[in-house]
């Protein structure tokens, strides 16, 4: 039986110009989808900011001196004293 | 820094302002204070149910059960109604029968009252007020798109309960670009401004027996308010003492073992109705509605109790005056 060998063909390389010009085509073509996209696209939401306002209520309480020895004379009047404020206190009482 | 200080009569009680440096563009503080007095004209000529003319007073005799209604107006129904709800129904709006019923029908502005002690010493057996089981004032409604306000015919409101912590909250509202201020429309007290949180204003509280300053209070922000029986006062035609704090459950003065309250809150409105709510409560429950915002109870005996964040503070130390008599 005779026996063939097949004798490989050799591989056909494509041109070079063809490789250049066919990257180029799809460098083009792909910047081009890429770029309609990003064009495209709606921008993200901004985040929201939260911001809160943190206002601190200090309380304090002291006791007024005693009647004989607080700024209140007999009259009902006030007596100014030194680093006292400069308006006549404010008082909270039913009315 | 000087403060624009600026006193006047209105609601039947006096109204203080005072008022610090205004921020950009704002009014000086005289044209401001001005601003609030004109205000407060337009507020007491609106909502008095001692005045015919007031809007108050159509109101409660309109035999329609919708009604149209100013803003102002509406405004004042729906913080009574929040007062009522806030309350559990013992700051109760709807008691206008009731309050007339015990002698108070014309303004008791500059009539001098009754002396509290003699009064204590005559009432009945101290106990907590309710609410009326009927709570007329759940019937109201307020529509704010229709410019309305609905409610049973001939069911009549009395802002009194609130009126001047919401005058108060209504003026310092434009307040709040300037540096500090205090609003104080008869004891109902709203305080603001950055400066303020700095340095605090001092409020004293008035002893409801005694009529001294009994208490100090330092408020940077927000507001306090006092409830008492030392005024409003009065004996009737039979020799009984009656006064203005009805028990809503009875229609009667109420007597609860405590003759005076003071509250904190975020705005006067809040105050004078914990205020009120507390003073109507009594000893026991009055504990409950101060504790989360901090107060005073001034018992019969004239003993200042501290309640919540004002009792807080070790160092205090409350006058007694029940054990100085």
């Amino acid at each position: 039986m005779a026996t063939m060998t097949e004798r490989a063909r050799p591989a056909r390389r494509p041109s070079a110009s063809l490789v250049v010009w066919t990257s180029i085509v799809l460098f083009a073509v792909l910047f081009a989808v890429l770029t309609y996209q990003l064009s495209a696209a709606q921008p993200p939401p901004p985040r929201p900011v939260v911001l809160r306002k943190v206002v601190k209520r200090r309380v304090i309480t002291t006791v007024v001196p005693s009647p004989g020895r607080n700024s209140v004379s007999s009259s009902g009047a006030v007596t100014a004293e030194a680093g006292a404020p400069a308006y006549a206190p404010v008082t909270t009482g039913a009315s | 820094m000087a403060e624009h200080d600026t006193v006047f009569d209105a609601m039947g009680s006096h109204v203080r302002l005072l008022i610090g440096e205004p921020g950009p563009g704002m009014d000086p503080a005289p044209a401001a204070a001005e601003q609030a007095r004109e205000f407060v004209a337009e507020f007491d000529a609106t909502l008095s149910r001692f005045k015919p003319e007031s809007e108050l007073s159509a109101l409660n005799s309109d035999p329609r059960e919708r009604v149209p209604a100013s803003e102002l107006m509406r405004t004042a129904v729906k913080a009574g109604l929040e007062a009522a709800q806030r309350s559990g129904g013992l700051v109760d709006p709807t008691l206008v029968g009731e309050i007339e019923s015990v002698g108070y029908v014309t303004s008791r502005a500059g009539m001098p009252g009754a002396p509290l002690g003699a009064a204590l010493a005559e009432a009945p057996p101290r106990h907590p007020a309710g609410p009326h089981p009927a709570a007329a004032w759940r019937r109201f409604e307020v529509d704010d798109e229709a410019g309305t306000i609905s409610r049973p015919t001939g069911v009549r409101f009395d802002t009194g309960g609130t009126g001047k912590g919401l005058a108060a909250d209504l003026i310092a509202a434009p307040l709040r670009g300037y540096s500090r201020f205090i609003v104080d429309c008869g004891g109902d007290i709203r305080i603001g401004g950055s400066d303020a949180l700095v340095n605090p204003y001092e409020v004293f509280v008035e002893h409801p027996l005694t009529a001294e300053r009994a208490f100090v209070i330092k408020l940077g922000s927000g507001a306090v308010a006092t409830s008492g029986l030392n005024v409003r006062i009065w004996r009737d035609e039979s020799g009984r003492y009656s006064h203005h704090l009805l028990d809503p459950a009875t229609g009667e003065p109420a007597w609860t073992g405590l003759i005076g309250a003071t509250a904190l809150g975020d705005t006067a409105v809040e105050a004078e109705t914990f205020a009120k709510a507390a003073l109507l409560s009594g000893p026991e429950a009055g504990r409950q509605v101060l504790a989360e915002r901090g107060g005073l109870l001034i018992h019969d005996s004239g003993r200042i109790e501290t309640v919540g964040p004002l009792a807080a503070k070790p160092l205090i130390r409350v006058p007694d005056l029940a054990a100085s008599e």
